[in-house]
């Protein structure tokens, strides 16, 4: 079966975790719980008739004064980018977060996760900077940890990114 | 659960703090055996155990963790924190550390206490609140610059109206209930403005000036609005300067006028004889002024005298009642006198009268500069040319507004709905100036303006003044509205003698007022040379607009300077001043005033009559 490592990586307080549970066990607590360092789990699926083991790396979100620990993303197949659409700031943060990863590990698939599609309504990020990032070729999609929309597709998107990187190899 | 025992005590010892932790040893191929009791929070199954499976996290920590078993050296070396599932429930925050104690490959891995990541927890929880908090104030904010938008806009036809009625011939009872429209409409509208203010606060948009002023300007200013009213009272006002404090300041005069007005206005409601005055005084602090507005009124209990500058909050909620006013005018006063970083507060004896007194950081400044008067003289009532006026509003009642306003004035008005029909009318017609409604189905007003200005430098002509008619009365909207190309703006409600005053300033008649061709005439021996001279003026206009197209003021300048110089000497001081003009602007590169002034001086060199004397 093929295993492969993937980074839940943005600011802190942007949904990582609960995309996680979400995916992982399907459920989701509105209790705002801070990740401490790393935590490890393991998402099964099947993506195109393959098997895929999925170890999710959700790792503690950016903050001032404690950045994400890029080196820890080594060894990943690809990554979520995870935004709160709420907050404009922890659009900055993912972009930062980006660079830095393709600066240090280098170039890996990744897909961003415009998290907090429920609240939709009252985004502070508006639908320009998102076009300007499609524009550059990245991949954007709306999810909600609370109600599960896009989550399963980013999954199953992403899975076919790595398997398709994977073929490519061959 | 797998437990061992052995001979630990030596290895566990010399890394101090691991009691609890659980100690594995390497027995190769990346195996471990629990060499300590295993806690209850890591349940092994297999001895030995590959860690590596158990905490794929370990891979992180693998190359730093074999260098320190290597080491002949005692060493050690701890990794990061990460987090794992407890069996029992929860979670459980983990470290390990490579030792080489002994000479033993020992991996030890330890749970931290909990209590060490609650502040960081605390410290997300706050700013995770603290944001939210900002957006419900965010959309407080935006919730009511609609409505203002909303509320303004019908109040625009009400108390335009009833100004437009009041000019007609009015019975006295008539009048009378003109009068009351009129008042209430502005009483309404000054409310309607009292909570923007406090919206503006709230959302950090409301921005201080900071320019030359005088101060008893701005006091006189202040008792102008309550003068009438203080009157017919019968109540004294009075200003008491010190003679120390500057006749001249740096800073806001319109916001301290605003809280001199606020608590004036205030002091007047509950004041029924006596006197109200204003003192200034240098405060202790530098640059520090203390302002006083004490009155001989009602004066306030000692234990409502705190909560008076909270948002509607006024002593008693009676008072509300009795003598009207929603305690907005207080909440705001306190606001902008800590914009200028100072402090209000108020001080009161009951059946004595309050002195309220604030502080604020106000420089010693300069007179103030003169305020640039539209170069005519010349009211738009007084005008005897026609003024092209496009007027686009989508609301039937404003039109009818305008028009009215406009009635009795030189202006021949066109009528748009929306911003698509404006521009329909604005490529088919010249107009001297366009009246632009913001908010408009089909099209914006934005978007409209836009679409004039591309029109514009397609035909490459002089920008038509474009005035936008606003409800909205936040401050990115003057900012929004420059950015589209308008060249001024009106807030709704707008009253007659405000958009006749926006018009006179603008609007510049050259569309519907062709300028009659002049005819100048050329002093006997001068007759050879003149004409020669008008022709090389009218083939040089080509040579400005390839300099303009190219960007090249400097060109143009020198032109331009070469034009003042001569034009008057050979009987043109029409081309001197025009000289002089495209002189100033190329120095100051603006190319749309060059582009307007070229072809003012194109029309003039090419319709100039000469008459030779004989």
């Amino acid at each position: 079966m093929v295993k492969k490592k993937v980074c839940m990586l943005g600011s802190f307080g942007v949904g990582k975790t609960s995309l996680v549970m979400r995916s992982v066990k399907s459920i989701f607590d509105a209790k705002y719980h801070t990740t401490v360092g790393v935590k490890t789990d393991t998402k099964l699926m099947v993506c195109n008739g393959r098997e895929l083991t999925i170890m999710l790396w959700d790792m503690a979100g950016e903050e001032t004064g404690a950045p994400v620990k890029i080196n820890q993303v080594r060894g990943a197949a690809g990554y979520f980018l995870v935004v709160d659409g709420l907050r404009k700031a922890t659009l900055d943060v993912a972009l930062s977060i980006q660079q830095r990863v393709e600066g240090e590990v280098g170039k890996l698939p990744f897909l961003l996760l415009a998290n907090k599609a429920d609240e939709r309504e009252q985004w502070e990020i508006d639908d320009v900077a998102w076009n300007d990032l499609r524009q550059r070729g990245w991949t954007i999609l709306e999810t909600s940890a609370k109600t599960g929309v896009g989550v399963e597709e980013a999954f199953t998107q992403l899975a076919e990114s790595l398997l398709k990187g994977e073929d490519g190899n061959d | 659960m797998a437990t061992t025992s052995g001979a630990v005590q030596s290895p566990l010892s010399a890394v101090p703090g691991l009691l609890g932790a659980a100690v594995f040893e390497e027995t190769g191929n990346g195996q471990f055996a629990p060499i300590s009791t295993l806690p209850e929070w890591l349940p092994i199954a297999d001895n030995p155990v590959n860690l590596g499976d158990q905490f794929p996290v370990m891979e992180l920590f693998r190359d730093e963790f074999e260098a320190v078993w290597q080491q002949p050296e005692p060493a050690r070396c701890e990794s990061d924190i990460w987090t794992e599932a407890d069996p029992r429930g929860g979670e459980q925050y983990l470290q390990a550390l490579a030792s080489n104690a002994g000479g033993r490959r020992l991996l030890i891995i330890r749970a931290l206490p909990q209590e060490t990541f609650t502040r960081q927890q605390l410290a997300h929880d706050l700013e995770l609140a603290n944001e939210r908090a900002e957006r419900a104030t965010r959309a407080k904010s935006d919730f009511l610059a609609v409505m203002s938008h909303e509320i303004r806009t019908p109040l625009n036809a009400i108390i335009g109206m009833a100004d437009v009625l009041a000019s007609t011939g009015l019975t006295p009872e008539q009048k009378k209930c003109v009068e009351v429209f009129q008042r209430n409409g502005v009483n309404l509208l000054n409310l309607i403005n009292d909570i923007l203010d406090v919206s503006k606060v709230e959302a950090g948009k409301l921005e201080l000036e900071s320019v030359n002023f005088e101060l008893r300007d701005v006091i006189a200013r202040a008792f102008e609005v309550i003068e009438i009213r203080a009157t017919q009272k019968g109540l004294r006002l009075l200003r008491e300067i010190a003679p120390e404090v500057p006749a001249y300041l740096v800073g806001d005069p319109n916001r301290l006028r605003q809280v001199m007005i606020n608590l004036l206005g205030n002091s007047l409601k509950f004041t029924e004889r006596g006197s109200l005055t204003v003192r200034v005084e240098r405060d202790a602090q530098d640059s520090y002024l203390r302002f006083a507005v004490a009155d001989t009124g009602i004066g306030i209990p000692q234990d409502k005298l705190g909560r008076l500058f909270e948002t509607f909050s006024q002593a008693d909620s009676s008072t509300t009642r009795k003598y009207g006013g929603t305690g907005l005018g207080l909440n705001i006063s306190k606001r902008i006198v800590e914009r200028m970083n100072g402090r209000i507060w108020v001080e009161s004896k009951p059946g004595e009268g309050s002195t309220f007194l604030f502080t604020a950081l106000l420089p010693a400044g300069g007179p103030p500069e003169e305020q640039v008067l539209p170069a005519s003289p010349i009211t738009l009532e007084q005008s005897t040319e026609d003024i092209g006026v496009l007027l686009v509003d989508d609301s039937e009642d404003n039109r009818f507004l305008f028009m009215a306003y406009l009635k009795d004035t030189p202006c021949i008005v066109d009528l748009a709905e929306n911003g698509e029909e404006a521009v329909r009318l604005f490529r088919q017609n010249q107009y001297d100036v366009v009246l632009m409604d913001v908010e408009m189905p089909v099209m914006d007003g934005y978007t409209a303006t836009r679409e004039i200005r591309k029109i514009e430098s397609t035909r490459q002509d002089a920008p038509t003044p474009v005035i936008a008619l606003t409800a909205h009365a936040m401050a990115d909207m003057a900012d929004k509205a420059r950015e589209a190309g308008f060249s001024g703006h009106l807030l709704k409600p707008i009253r007659r003698a405000v958009l006749l005053e926006a018009l006179a300033a603008h609007a510049k008649p050259t569309h519907a007022r062709q300028p009659a061709a002049c005819t100048v005439s050329v002093d006997a021996g001068m007759e050879d040379i003149v004409p020669g001279y008008l022709e090389k003026r009218r083939v040089e206009i080509d040579k400005y607009r390839q300099a303009l197209a190219g960007g090249d003021f400097e060109s143009i300048r020198m032109m331009g300077h070469k034009l003042k110089g001569t034009g008057g000497g050979y009987g043109f001081p029409v081309l001197t001043e025009i000289g002089g003009k495209l002189e100033e602007l190329a120095l100051a590169k603006n190319a749309e005033g060059l582009r307007a002034k070229i072809e003012e001086l194109a029309q003039y060199v090419n319709s100039v009559k000469l008459e030779f004397k004989r």
